[in-house]
């Protein structure tokens, strides 16, 4: 069975996975006052604006946590895999990530994202060991 | 009556009725079926009839609506009905709702209830959305962001939640095993529990299978068949009936600055993945109670994993920050120890009626009628408090 799909066309989150088809990754910002506005939503309440922006990140990070699932709950993911979640390195943002198998794993180790094409167009931004 | 608006309630309502039915892993009951029975034993229980109920309380993810339980009970006038959620948060907040329906006039006595088939039906564990779909998120989910790298279910979130905690902290399976244990043994001495017959030893917990490292099978709440359900009234009519009132001392839902969206997965992007809003709930709860850990005798405490458990420890004043490991593997969560929890068992091993069986509890401690009874328990704290805003609730000997 095929892995799922993110629905990559969100009024609040499609940008993300635009960029992402273009083998960039974003953040979303607020254009007014600049404030990292994550998860992505279209107002910021720091200055009252309704205009963001995607500004490119670059890509790099550590390690915050991560589990490995061992128990398998849905036919297209099966066990074992490692669920990461990194801490960008220029930015106060996380973004999860899905590495097949089991890995030798230690918590602040450098991690590098990189451009999964799923079929149907989509892309996800995935992350590595650096 | 004080000149605090949030002090306004303090000791003015009392739970007064509680019901349940048998918790398993098949009913073979209709939803409609297991709320009712659960609101017809609570309601005998405080030696009224239904035509007493004038409100109902729900939680947001109930199959049944206030409506289904008014016409099936026979209720007369339903003139107050509420729901709470998400989820897990609602339990003490539905006991809230009704304490604001009954101070404001709206109703005389309402029924709080809870029920769902969690095994046999739609079961929590499993990944969200159909079977069949393939594109998932969008509309303010933000599940696209998680569900399609295998980010699927609470127990995977609190997986990683735990594994933070083990770095911080140093936090260690065993010491989350000892939260598991105490439930255990809890349960084992409550003919209710579905884990009733199962004792369960250090070594069976790490021998189990590890279902999301560093989660173990034993880490993991039951999924269960079942309802619960209370009955809220004033304190004046509390009076004539026929138990022993547990009066709501207090009552608080709470929040935290920049909680992030959805119902699960972007608790992740918080902060702080350590620490829940059960922080905050706290405070509040605690100030509006006048009372603080040190008066609280016995706590039914949110438990859909040890990992959920040995955080609220912490968010609720039971002990430091980071400390949380040590103090259970002390036995503090043990009856005699510092705080004993989930006198029932708990979501661990009583059963999963998504924190209602919690507030059961409580009023049985208060009763002094619980199967694991604190001796000369007058407060009881309960929990609503696992991943997004939370609830609390303090209840006191009359």
């Amino acid at each position: 069975m095929e892995r799922l799909l993110p629905v990559d066309d969100d009024l609040d989150t499609g940008g993300f996975f635009a960029a992402a088809r273009r083998g960039e990754l974003v953040v979303r910002r607020c254009a007014g006052c600049d404030a990292l506005l994550h998860l992505p939503r279209a107002y910021c309440h720091t200055c009252g604006s309704w205009e963001g922006r995607w500004s490119p990140v670059v890509g790099t990070g550590t390690l915050h946590s991560w589990t490995v699932v061992e128990h398998q709950v849905h036919p297209a993911y099966p066990v074992p895999y490692t669920v990461v979640l990194v801490e960008l390195h220029d930015v106060a943002a996380r973004f999860v990530g899905h590495l097949p198998g089991r890995h030798d794993l230690r918590p602040g180790q450098p991690m590098q994202v990189w451009f999964e094409e799923l079929d149907d167009g989509a892309v996800l931004p995935q992350w590595a060991p650096a | 009556m004080s000149a605090e608006p949030e002090l306004h309630h303090r000791d003015r309502c009392a739970i007064v009725g509680i019901g349940e039915t048998d918790y398993s892993r098949r009913s073979g009951r209709s939803d409609l079926t297991l709320a009712t029975q659960a609101a017809l034993a609570a309601i005998d229980d405080a030696g009224l009839t239904p035509a007493d109920i004038d409100g109902i309380v729900r939680c947001d993810m109930d199959a049944v609506r206030p409506n289904d339980l008014a016409h099936t009970l026979g209720l007369r006038d339903l003139t107050y009905w509420s729901e709470v959620g998400p989820g897990g948060v609602a339990p003490c907040a539905m006991v809230g709702q009704a304490v604001g329906a009954i101070l404001s006039g709206q109703a005389r006595a309402v029924l709080v209830f809870r029920e769902l088939n969690g095994r046999s039906g739609r079961r929590y564990g499993l990944a969200p959305g159909a079977a069949d779909e393939r594109r998932v998120g969008g509309s303010g989910t933000y599940d696209e962001l998680f569900a399609p790298y295998g980010m699927l279910t609470p127990g995977q979130i609190f997986a990683v939640m735990a594994r933070r905690h083990m770095i911080e902290f140093g936090t260690t399976s065993e010491q989350l095993a000892h939260i598991a244990l105490a439930c255990r043994a809890r349960a084992n001495a409550n003919p209710r529990a579905q884990m009733h017959d199962r004792p369960l030893s250090m070594d069976d917990y790490l021998a189990a299978r590890t279902i999301a490292d560093p989660l173990r099978l034993f880490d993991f709440c039951l999924e269960t068949d079942g309802a619960c359900a209370v009955v809220v009234t004033s304190v004046e009519r509390a009076r004539d009936l026929r138990r022993p009132p547990a009066l709501i001392r207090a009552v608080a839902q709470g929040s935290i600055p920049d909680p992030q969206p959805g119902i699960q997965f972007p608790v992740l992007m918080r902060e702080s993945i350590t620490e829940l809003p059960a922080k905050s709930v706290a405070a509040t709860l605690y100030r509006r109670a006048g009372l603080g850990p040190a008066d609280v005798d016995v706590a039914q405490v949110y438990d859909c994993f040890t990992i959920t458990v040995l955080l609220q420890l912490e968010d609720w004043g039971f002990c430091k920050k980071g400390e949380g490991g040590p103090f259970v593997a002390a036995g503090e969560i043990d009856l005699g120890g510092r705080i004993p929890i989930n006198t029932g068992g708990g979501h661990l091993s009583e059963g999963y009626i998504h924190g209602m069986n919690h507030v059961v509890e409580g009023v049985r401690q208060i009763r002094g009628t619980s199967t694991s009874q604190v001796p000369g328990a007058e407060v009881c704290l309960v929990t609503s408090t696992p991943l997004p805003p939370g609830s609390g609730l303090l209840l006191r000997a009359a």
